[in-house]
Formats: C-alpha cells, sequence, structure tokens
C-alpha cells in the first residue's frame, strides 16, 4: 500500500493495457465436493502435505505427488518467485443511517489518489438501487465511507472514499474486517488461515494462495539444497465480483504491484545465467511480465499497476515454470495457463484431476508446471 | 552513526516501565523506526513527544492492541508490516500481565484470568514471532523475549504469571533451536527486580526503592539489538548481572 523503502516512486501508473480478445481455454464441470471446503490443517493434513499434480510443459506427462515432495522437482539454481502480499480482512459491513440496509463492502484495489474500488453487495440484495453516489456507509464510530462512482471497467465495483488513510485506515480495517469467503466453506475460517507462512505487508483483497501449502520447515530445506528465492508484491485483487455475467467476461482486474531491486536482480540472474524461474502463483507470471513487457524483457525494479491479459497467445518471456491452484472453468488464471501449456494439455490434466479427486479453491491442492 | 540506525524495532508493552525505557534507550540510538505496542490509550502522547525529541527522523507508530486476542496481535503485524516496509531488525516481546492482583494461589486462580495470562505472556510472543519472522528471515534479525526469575523457580503466589514466564523460557529456547541455521537470532532476558507499576503490583509488601530503575538495564536490550550482540543467540542472560561475561562465545 506504501511504497516500500528503496523503490522508484510511483510514475505513469495505471497504463492502459488493451485486453487480448477473450480465447476461452476449456470448459469442464467441477462437481461441488471437490471444493475444498477447509484449510488442510482442519482436515488433518499437515498444511504442506496438500496434493501435487506436476505437470510437465513439454511433454505433458502428469506425476501425481504430495506438495512436501516439492523439493525432487527443483534443482539448486532454481529461482521461485513468491507473492509476498499480505491479505487484508477485505470484507466490511456498512450500515445507512436511518435506512435499514446493511452494505458489505469487498475491498478490492487501493488507487494512487488514495480511494479505493470495491464491491458493494447490499442486503437484502434486492435492495440494490441503495448504492447510488453520495452514499455514506458506516463501519465504525469514527469510519465511514462515502460512494463516489461506478468504476467505467467493471461495473460492479464502485469508487469509495474512507474517512482514514495509513496506518488509521489499516488499524480500522483490521478492528472490523472479515476475510472475502466464498459458500463454498464449511465455517467462517479465521483471517490467519488467509496468511502465506512468509507474508509482508497487508493489500491483498484475497489470498495469493498458491503458496499457502508453504511451510517454514519446506522453505528453510529448500534454501538448504541451494534452490533460490526472490519476493516480489502483487496486492491480489478480487477473484469474483458475484456476478456470473460478469466473471465469465473475466476482464482482467488492475493490479498494484512492486519489485525491489533486490528482487529484479535476483531474476535478472537467473535469467542471464539460463537458470529457471518458478513464479509461486498467476500473480507473479502477471507482475514478472508485465514489467518485462513494458522494458523490453528485462526485469527492473518497479511499483506499477497492471492490466495485462495472459492469454494461449501470449509468448512469456520471464517465467518458465509455475505453481498454482486448481481454478474455476470461469477463471482468468485459466487462460493464462494456456501460455505455459496447449489448452488440449489443460483440458486432459483438469480432467485427470477431477478423476483422481484433487481439491480446489484456496485450501486446496496444487498444480505445478514445469 | 548510533547503534541502531537504520533499525526498525516492535516493542510490547512500550507505555510504561521496561517497555517505555527501551522505547527511549532504542531512540537514542537513533533506531529508524519503532512501532509500539501497548493496551491503553492515555500516556501516549508524552512518550511520542519525548521520542520525537530524541530522535526526530524515527517513526513512530503507536499501536493500541490486546495481545490476549489473536485478531489484535493479526493487526499489531500488518500495521507492523505495513510501517517498516517488510523489513523488521528487533521483535522485544515485552508486555505481560500478572493477572489479577493480589496474585491468587493456583489454589484459588480462576481458569478464565489463567488462561487470559498465558494468552498475553505466552502465546502473543509466539503469534508475534510467527507472523513476523517473514520480514526478519532474509536480512536477520534480534528477537529478545522478557523472562523472569519467576519463569526459573516456582514460587507459591505467583500464579499464573510464573507458570507462563516458565513457558516463554521453552519458546525461547525452541525458537532459538528451530531458527538455528537462519540469521535471525532469539535470547532471552531476565531483567531482576525493577520498581515497575507491575512488580509494585505483585508485591506491594515490599520496598520498591530497593528495586532498579527500569531505565538501568536498558543497556542489554541495546546490545542484542545491534550490531555488536550478531554472535549472541539461544542465550538467557541476567540484565541486572555482569552479563558481558556470561555470553557464551558461539
Amino acid at each position: 500500500m506504501l511504497l516500500p523503502p528503496g523503490l522508484p516512486s510511483i510514475k505513469n501508473i495505471r497504463k492502459t493495457v488493451k485486453p487480448k480478445s477473450v480465447n476461452r481455454t476449456t470448459a469442464f464441470h467441477l462437481p461441488s465436493e471437490l471444493n475444498a471446503d477447509r484449510p488442510p490443517e482442519r482436515r488433518g493434513l499437515a498444511r504442506d502435505r496438500v496434493r501435487l499434480l506436476v505437470l510437465d510443459r513439454n511433454t505433458g506427462q502428469v506425476t501425481h505427488t504430495r506438495f512436501d515432495r516439492i523439493t525432487e522437482f527443483l534443482d539448486p539454481g532454481d529461482l521461485l518467485v513468491f507473492n509476498s502480499s499480505r491479505t487484508l480482512p477485505a470484507t466490511l459491513v456498512g450500515t445507512v443511517r436511518h435506512l435499514p440496509w446493511a452494505v458489505e463492502v469487498r475491498l478490492a484495489e487501493l488507487l494512487p489518489d488514495g480511494t479505493w474500488l470495491g464491491l458493494l453487495v447490499p442486503s437484502p440484495q434486492k435492495a440494490e438501487n441503495v448504492v447510488t453516489k453520495g452514499l455514506i456507509l458506516e463501519f465504525a464510530q469514527d469510519f465511514r465511507c462515502e460512494v463516489l462512482e461506478r468504476d467505467q471497467r467493471i461495473p460492479r465495483l464502485w469508487k469509495l472514499r474512507f474517512s482514514k488513510s495509513g496506518t488509521e485506515f489499516l488499524d480500522s480495517v483490521y478492528r472490523i474486517g472479515q476475510p472475502v469467503r466464498y459458500r463454498y466453506l464449511s465455517a467462517p475460517w479465521r483471517l490467519s488461515y488467509y496468511q502465506n507462512v512468509y507474508a509482508l505487508q497487508p493489500g491483498a483483497a484475497e489470498m495469493p494462495s498458491a503458496g499457502r501449502a508453504f511451510t517454514w520447515r519446506l522453505l528453510l530445506q529448500l534454501r538448504s539444497r541451494g534452490v533460490e528465492s526472490a519476493s516480489i508484491t502483487l496486492h491480489a485483487g478480487l477473484s469474483s465480483y458475484l456476478d456470473g455475467e460478469l466473471d465469465r467476461q473475466h476482464l482482467a482486474a488492475e493490479e498494484e504491484y512492486w519489485i525491489s531491486e533486490e528482487a529484479a536482480a535476483k531474476i535478472r540472474g537467473a535469467k542471464n545465467s539460463g537458470r529457471r524461474i518458478v513464479g509461486v502463483g498467476t500473480t507473479v507470471v502477471r507482475a514478472l511480465e508485465s514489467i518485462a513487457a513494458e522494458s523490453g524483457g528485462e526485469v527492473r525494479a518497479c511499483h506499477q499497476y497492471t492490466q495485462l491479459r495472459i492469454t494461449a497467445d501470449y509468448r512469456l518471456q520471464i517465467v518458465n515454470g509455475l505453481l498454482t491452484g486448481l481454478h474455476e472453468p470461469e477463471a482468468s488464471h485459466l487462460d493464462l495457463l494456456a501460455a505455459f501449456v496447449p489448452p488440449p494439455t489443460i483440458y486432459a490434466t483438469y480432467s485427470e484431476a477431477i478423476q483422481q479427486r484433487y481439491l480446489w479453491h484456496e485450501f486446496g491442492d496444487l498444480n505445478l508446471i514445469l | 552513526m548510533k547503534l541502531l540506525s537504520d533499525r526498525f524495532a516492535l516493542i510490547t508493552g512500550a507505555s510504561q516501565g521496561l517497555g517505555r525505557e527501551l522505547a527511549l534507550a532504542y531512540a537514542s540510538e537513533d533506531v529508524r523506526g519503532l512501532a509500539l505496542v501497548a493496551r491503553g490509550k492515555e500516556p501516549w502522547q508524552k512518550l511520542k513527544s519525548e521520542i520525537d525529541k530524541i530522535a526526530p527522523a524515527t517513526n513512530v507508530v503507536i499501536i493500541q492492541a490486546d495481545l490476549g486476542s489473536i485478531t489484535d496481535i493479526e493487526r499489531v503485524a500488518a500495521i507492523t508490516l505495513e510501517a517498516c516496509g517488510g523489513r523488521l531488525d528487533i521483535l522485544v516481546n515485552n508486555a505481560s500481565t500478572l493477572g489479577p492482583v493480589p496474585m491468587p494461589y493456583l489454589l484459588d486462580y480462576p481458569v478464565d484470568d489463567f488462561q487470559q495470562v498465558l494468552n498475553v505472556n505466552l502465546v502473543a510472543p509466539f503469534l508475534l514471532i510467527q507472523n513476523l519472522l517473514a520480514a526478519m528471515i532474509d536480512h536477520g534479525g534480534s528477537i529478545i523475549n522478557v523472562s523472569s526469575d519467576a519463569g526459573r523457580v516456582g514460587y507459591p503466589g505467583w500464579g499464573a504469571y510464573g507458570i507462563s514466564k516458565f513457558g516463554l523460557e521453552g519458546l525461547s529456547q525452541t525458537w532459538a533451536a528451530e531458527l538455528a541455521e537462519t540469521p535471525v537470532r532469539v535470547n532471552w532476558v531476565d531483567p531482576g527486580n525493577m520498581n515497575t507499576a507491575m512488580h509494585r503490583d505483585a508485591e506491594p509488601n515490599e520496598d520498591p526503592t530497593a528495586w532498579a530503575d527500569p531505565a538501568a538495564v536498558t543497556d542489554i536490550f541495546v546490545f542484542l539489538a545491534s550490531e555488536a550482540g550478531r554472535h549472541v543467540r539461544g542465550q538467557r542472560l541476567e540484565a541486572q548481572s555482569n552479563w558481558r561475561n556470561a555470553i557464551t562465545k558461539g
């Protein structure tokens, strides 16, 4: 949210990158029992013992294993790039003075002018027309927001101006907020279940969940085996706008990201010496490919916003491998996978994952594409 | 160049007693930033202006929180990580609560109070280390847990407080062992008898003027947080003893 020290200041951010045409990659049906409805630790598994499906980019060959055996697939010198964005309790429930409605706000993105984009969900839902420009939502005695205008690109999002900013804003959000949760969960799991062990600055609307299975024990083990790591920050936005039609269009949200000089140097070093760069999560791929696209294939320290859409016809410049969760049929992440492997291979792999009863979503199983 | 220039510290229990003196001592060494946690709202302004006077460039973030609450600890971690820019150098787990005073015998100790004392004195340090480790593990950091003689000897009447400090001693040893191969150092300090409000509450019949001024025991905390203490890890030290000689050379 705030600029980490030692990074260049924001300049010309919010560049508009024209979305490429939507190219349907796959279609499949996800049986509801394959939604991971609780964290692995709450279904009798260690955090790092979820299942891992390893997909060979070249041969399409699939290996089924356990996440803590990821060490067998990574070589000394490989560079794992993590997204260290910390999950916010991004769901806030506000009331409207003198009216019997509550409006749930899901924070999506902090804009450069200090306002936020947020998804507004009135309750009861039929009260949708209560949301208008100028509406004041009250969250606590000294914490409220004013609804400004509707977002041009994603009409379910509104621009919001809060009565606090900086540390005070964070303090209030953490006092009253809850993590963004979806219907398939068996219980309202608390925020700490939505954090990666390596998470740093807060700002993600939803957990960058591809790295959730890493434990410190595993990270230290990888380190001692000579697998390198770097961290960037991309504050992930919302994965759903709670609107089937809008979600099907999977408009690429605009997301804020930082790459430090230290991380950029590690990434350049790996690239120049031909070592593999493995993104932990699609957010990392998006950040690294965005900066490469802007600076002639070179990763440099930056603080920017991206709207880059990565699809089957996108030629990856930086990232060789990807660790990711299993994605829903509509998820734009699925299109991104097509930049790594041909769509028929994704389809075959996902069919196999369904057959093998892999679990989907943030608390589910993982997929390593190498 | 002072001893703590460019370092960012989090101190819990910072509004009074030892925590307050540590904040001032770190400010005197030009610490880059201070995240100060305490339960109350009141005495902050005075402390903040004192720090501003000593070290005008130090970024001071005040966080009001109940360390007995997991959600409050999440909030403390998030605000600290934001304030320090993802790089924390020093974590002092100083906050503790006595529980009900006068302290009841275990025989009579209400279980809710017992759990609250363990949450603040033991679970909170565990969670703060766990939540903030990512900000220390690449560049190195110094974690200092404030223990007590009551964490070594089971005195009658020291109830949950003493037991929580026994736990903290074990917690510190285990963290130190797990982090032995990393650049993060864990040490724990028994500050000895100090003339603080908490100690006066614990032993109202004793003469507090016989106890040390908390401002007089801060040197070991500056040492452990600084470059000079970089070889000291996994050790229990006593602030009012000849601790420089007690350090085991690694």
